[in-house]
């Protein structure tokens, strides 16, 4: 056997690895989040638009639905019903909780959105980036429940709805 | 020069080749190098990692809304003096290893490392048996020839590029198979601007997958489907450009020209003085008073017995008129208010249209639409025929004639008919 021919089969042969691995891997691009679920939920505090101070901290022993949004997307504006009727809903039963972190977004923008379509749950738009990149937001809405020990139990990516969020309680509390 | 000369020579020449490459590349590995500003190092680390949502654009290039965010972490953390390794493995952790453009030494993906190790040493080795043949130092062999081999060993070598380049760097691999590179937004709109419709619509489309709520490529996009006439499309687009910007002033000359066309004049003139109350640049007031769209709205409002909404509009635009206008927006906005009042069939109305016309005139002395109305008030409905006419041979002195005014004139027998 030739040099050349034994090069040419080493690199056939390469080549046909390269061709079953990467035809069978999974896309980078869906990969690119973190799976936060089942651990403990990053560090969310801040002063909402209402001027008060505001930490996931304090909420232990709460369920809480931590929503990420932006006044100017699609998926986010039809959310918002929703979620003011799950905050309704659970304001005097259960506790739980729905905090709201403005994603790229002005803050007097996000003021004016929650005075036009109501809720009036805590919303955090000040330097909220670094919240956002702690918990590895790449597009809103993104929405996660946090469990009263402080450990994300869902993430949900791209608008919530009153039922669903209900199921994924249900669901976290059962275990 | 004899052959053992000529050879000598030849190796001394690739010896010396080889290490000026290898000293150059030592030096310039080893060089010592200033020390970074923390912009520097910002703009070096947002080179280095992947915008997670964009498919081939780093941090550094893209626009999207993530993007920009954790632009401002990385400048943030790079602030509070965190070194690259940590902001490396605080991304990573957050964002997964695929955010990191520099693939790491493990697993699958230590290919990338070791196999450019690999071909160079074959190619090396290749060259140096091809040099020897060439020197007849290597005894000629003949090589097998068998095409079905060569061909496979081709295909499965350019599938496995192929393959590489859709997966390395996190570009999507569903779109293309060479891994869909794409260009930023801004460029994408650049390139919309002077695209043909369809063409255009398409490259919109790739900008709102990027960023759905990018209110120039909604505006823009309803615009392009408006011109190719689907009109469902573009009324969609329209109405939500408005609600994620209502600032955003382009979409409101486009909905407000859809509007017109769709016989809404009040809500065109709604959008008009929303406009109004903009910082609009002056391409876009040029924009409006060059299609007179202003005034083709107030025309329309006007003829459905709507007067004061019509002089309304126009007072807004005037109102709206800045220092920088040389006068001849102005002069456009009074004459139309002039001309509005005229036509009501008032005749106190009529007399006060001449305030407006003056008004016009004074603005700009040249303005065809200012002369020809108020030629027209002067003389059809003030009996002023005399100072009518001289606004006529004003008018018919101007190199820029709109038709429309000129047959307006010859109609009222203020000018003679040319085709006559």
């Amino acid at each position: 056997m030739t040099v050349v021919r034994a090069s040419a089969i080493g690199i056939g042969l390469v080549a046909a690895v390269l061709i079953v691995v990467l035809a069978t891997g999974e896309s980078g691009t869906h990969r690119m989040t973190a799976h936060l679920v089942g651990q403990p939920a990053p560090s969310i505090a801040g002063t909402t638009i209402d001027g008060d101070h505001w930490d996931l901290d304090d909420q232990r022993g709460r369920w809480v639905v931590v929503n990420f949004f932006s006044t100017t997307c699609i998926p986010c504006v039809r959310e918002h019903p929703e979620l003011v009727a799950f905050h309704e809903a659970h304001r005097e039963g259960d506790g739980a909780r729905v905090v709201s972190v403005a994603f790229d977004d002005r803050a007097s923008a996000v003021e004016a959105f929650f005075r036009e379509r109501g809720g009036d749950w805590p919303v955090l738009a000040n330097a909220t980036g670094g919240i956002a990149v702690d918990w590895g937001v790449v597009a809103v809405p993104e929405s996660y429940v946090v469990a009263p020990s402080g450990h994300v139990v869902a993430k949900v990516v791209g608008g919530v709805d009153h039922e669903g969020l209900d199921l994924l309680l249900d669901r976290a509390r059962a275990g | 020069m004899n052959r053992s000369v000529l050879h000598s020579t030849v190796r001394f020449a690739w010896v010396a080749i080889v290490l000026v490459v290898i000293a150059s590349l030592a030096i310039a590995v080893t060089a010592d190098r200033p020390a970074l500003t923390s912009a520097d190092r910002v703009r070096q680390l947002t080179e280095d990692f992947a915008c997670p949502v964009c498919a081939g654009q780093s941090l550094a290039e893209s626009d999207a809304a993530v993007a920009r965010t954790i632009r401002a972490t990385i400048s943030t953390l790079v602030d509070e003096g965190a070194d690259d390794n940590e902001v490396r493995s605080l991304l990573v952790t957050r964002f997964g290893a695929d955010i990191e453009y520099n693939p790491s030494g493990s697993g699958v993906i230590s290919l990338v490392w070791i196999l450019p190790v690999v071909v160079g040493g074959v190619a090396v080795g290749l060259l140096a048996l091809a040099v020897r043949r060439w020197q007849g130092l290597a005894p000629v062999r003949s090589v097998p020839r068998r095409p079905s081999f060569l061909i496979g060993v081709t295909v499965l070598s350019v599938l496995a590029g192929l393959l590489l380049a859709g997966t390395v760097g996190s570009r999507r691999g569903g779109s293309a198979l060479s891994g869909d590179l794409r260009a930023s937004t801004r460029t994408l709109l650049v390139d919309a601007s002077v695209a043909p419709i369809a063409e255009a619509i398409g490259l919109y489309d790739q900008v709102l997958e990027l960023q759905p709520s990018n209110v120039e490529a909604l505006a823009y996009r309803g615009w392009a489907a408006w011109r190719g006439g689907e009109v469902d499309q573009a009324r969609t687009d329209f109405d939500n450009a408005v609600t994620f910007d209502p600032a955003y002033p382009d979409v409101r000359v486009f909905r407000a020209s859809q509007r017109l066309s769709e016989a809404d004049p009040a809500a065109a003139a709604e959008d008009l003085m929303v406009l109004d109350g903009l910082a609009a640049p002056p391409v876009v007031g040029d924009l409006v008073a060059a299609s007179r769209l202003r005034e083709r709205v107030a025309s329309e409002l006007a003829r459905l017995g709507e007067v004061v909404a019509a002089l309304e509009l126009l007072d807004s635009g005037l109102a709206s008129l800045d220092v920088s206008d040389p006068g001849g927006i102005a002069a456009a906005l009074w004459a139309h208010r002039g001309w509005i009042l005229a036509t009501t069939g008032d005749q106190g109305l009529a007399e006060l249209s001449l305030v407006s016309l003056d008004e016009a005139v004074a603005a700009d002395r040249s303005n065809p639409y200012a002369l020809a109305y108020r030629a027209v008030v002067r003389v059809a409905i003030l009996g002023q025929r005399e100072t009518g006419l001289l606004d006529a041979e004003a008018f018919a002195a101007l190199a820029d004639q709109p038709p429309e005014l000129r047959g307006l004139l010859v109609a009222r027998g203020l000018l003679p008919d040319k085709e006559n």
